[in-house]
């Protein structure tokens, strides 16, 4: 009888250290990436005629425009009273470029929500609302003549796009 | 419908119909109270200073070289008096010995009012400019910056209805505040009320031809007008963080007319069939055929020309002569263009000419090729201006005040504009002016 309490009291403590808590492994942290963008309203800062072309030219063209050709493009901007006349000139002019880089229509139309997703990010570095992306995908299906180019030249000519 | 909504929509309605024909397209709701004299101003300035000895005086070399006895006008498009007869310099060919022919049947002088002794405020670059555009005396104003109180091309907009395109500034080109001066930093007043502007030399010369005259042509419906209704929703959504641009208010058929006359200009600078004058040999030239091409484009009220060869007085007394007749030679070509290629500005247009200084009386030490002295401004002499106007209810072949009776003060030029377009009791109640402006016109 003793030897089977003993017995027992062994098993007892065999099992319950078998069955005791477990040592949590330690933890891994990991990064999400997440791309951030500013919103419309830190913009605050107006750019100077040559910062707006050269950003305007890296966006159509993928390529930066010489210090020479900048200094030119804002004697023409100068010398043109009503600066935003002046910028509709010069941005109908690089679209008449055939080095301009535009996406296509059927592209655009494909994924419109992606197509408005990269259109602000490449002019207005920062995401659409829902609201804007709402109002942009309807025009998209509804306006039978909206194209990328026009979108596009709506973009650069908007007053957001003076801003950074 | 209730009785009390019916009586409100009446008297709104009402209330609109009388209200709506005094409507301006500007914006504004009542027309100027002073009464328009003309359809259609010209003013031409001549910036950086002309010597009344050259000028009014009429006496060429023997009024600044020693030992040089030859008197003689060498402006007869605008002033009455003999040509020199020796020493010809100003003139085209080599050596300019061959004076340019008179464009004009009578002088400005025998057909309108000459003021030979009228007072500046100021010896330096753009002070005269700011005062002949703002009638004040703002002489502490600095280079490239915006007027500081409201400039004539403002009151008439605000305060006269006149469209952006109305009122035109051309620029001799884009060097210093030249391009800021067709809108102030007033408060009340500023870009919405600002001035078209061009520097033809610049916008259609290399660079304009290079970045501007290979614009897509879009349509105005079909493609303008969406690409526009996008561009407006994105400037909402952006105003509601509170930035916003100044703009001139060009309405979008005023910009397509812009534009329009751009690919004119573009294609006639290529054909070489710009209205200039005769004679078209240097900047101010060139700049006055663009001037007459914008004018026969758009008949602008008030079109404002910058011209600035006869600076090069500092350094260069020959080519002062050069481009003062040739000064003379542009105001010619700008009245005869009016007269005889705008029918809707003939008869009905009134000019004004005035320099924005004068000169000193004495000479710097630098010779030019003649070994002729040159001339700054900076000193009294320098303070002495004149001003020629003619055209439709301008007394002819009348001349106010003397050497010894100065009459009139460089503001006063705003003022006579005022009063030609209308705007001269408003602008009397801005109370922006010189204490003392007045309109020429009252003065006679």
């Amino acid at each position: 009888m003793q030897a089977f309490k003993q017995s027992s009291i062994v098993l007892l403590v065999v099992l319950l250290s078998a069955t005791a808590c477990r040592k949590d492994p330690p933890p891994t942290f990991v990064l999400n990436e997440v791309e951030l963008y500013p919103s419309g309203a830190g913009k605050t800062k107006l750019k100077s005629n040559e910062q707006y072309v050269a950003i305007l030219f890296t966006n159509l063209f993928q390529a930066a425009l010489s210090p020479n050709d900048i200094f030119d493009v804002n004697n023409c901007i100068e010398s043109i009273g009503d600066k935003e006349l002046a910028r509709e000139v010069i941005i109908s002019n690089f679209m008449n470029d055939p080095d301009v880089l535009l996406p296509t229509i059927e592209e655009m139309q494909a994924d419109p929500d992606q197509f408005i997703q990269d259109t602000y990010v490449r002019f207005l570095v920062r995401r659409p609302s829902e609201a804007e992306r709402t109002y942009l995908r309807n025009t998209i299906e509804t306006d039978p003549y909206m194209t990328p180019e026009l979108i596009y030249f709506s973009f650069a000519l908007s007053n957001e796009y003076m801003y950074y | 419908m209730k009785r009390r909504d019916f009586l409100k929509k009446t008297s709104i309605s009402t209330a609109g119909a009388f209200a709506a024909p005094y409507i301006l397209p500007s914006g504004r709701l009542f027309a100027p109270t002073g009464s328009q004299l003309v359809q259609h101003v010209v003013l031409v300035m001549f910036a950086g200073g002309v010597r009344q000895q050259e000028s009014v005086l009429q006496q060429y070399l023997d009024g600044s070289q020693e030992n040089e006895p030859y008197p003689g006008n060498i402006m007869y498009n605008m002033l009455n008096g003999a040509p020199p007869e020796q020493k010809i310099v100003f003139g085209t060919g080599e050596g300019g010995i061959n004076p340019i022919p008179s464009l004009l049947n009578s002088t400005l002088q025998s057909q309108g009012t000459l003021f030979p002794e009228v007072s500046a405020f100021s010896a330096g670059h753009y002070g005269g400019l700011n005062s002949i555009l703002q009638g004040s005396t703002v002489t502490t104003q600095g280079l490239k910056q915006k007027p500081v109180n409201p400039t004539i091309f403002e009151f008439l907009r605000r305060h006269g209805g006149y469209s952006a395109t109305d009122i035109w500034f051309v620029g001799n080109g884009i060097g210093n505040s030249t391009p800021l001066l067709n809108y102030s930093a007033h408060p009340d007043y500023g870009a919405q009320y600002g001035a078209n502007f061009f520097a033809p030399l610049v916008t259609f010369g290399e660079n304009g031809q290079e970045f501007l005259a290979d614009a897509k042509v879009y349509h105005p419906e079909n493609e303008l007008s969406p690409m526009y209704k996008l561009k407006y929703f994105l400037d909402n959504t952006f105003e509601q963080y509170g930035s916003r641009l100044e703009t001139l208010g060009n309405t979008e058929e005023e910009k397509q007319s812009i534009k329009l006359f751009m690919d004119e200009m573009f294609a006639k600078t290529l054909n070489n069939s710009i209205a200039h004058p005769a004679v078209s040999d240097n900047g101010d030239l060139r700049t006055v055929g663009y001037a007459c091409e914008l004018m026969n484009w758009f008949r602008p009220a008030l079109t404002v020309v910058n011209l600035g060869a006869v600076d090069q007085c500092h350094s260069n007394f020959t080519g002062y002569l050069a481009a003062l007749h040739r000064a003379d030679h542009a105001v010619g070509h700008i009245w005869n263009y009016i007269q005889s290629q705008v029918p809707d500005m003939a008869n009905n247009t009134a000019i004004i000419c005035t320099p924005e200084c004068g000169r000193n009386s004495d000479p710097n030490p630098i010779l030019d090729t003649n070994e002729w002295r040159a001339y700054d401004h900076s000193d009294e002499n320098a303070l002495r201006i004149f001003s020629l106007m003619a055209g439709p209810t301008i007394p002819s072949n009348l001349m106010v005040g003397n050497e010894d009776n100065p009459v009139g003060r460089i503001s006063d030029t705003m003022m006579t504009v005022a009063d030609l377009l209308g705007v001269k009791p408003e602008v009397q109640a801005a109370g922006t002016v010189s204490p003392g402006t007045m309109s020429l016109l009252d003065q006679i």
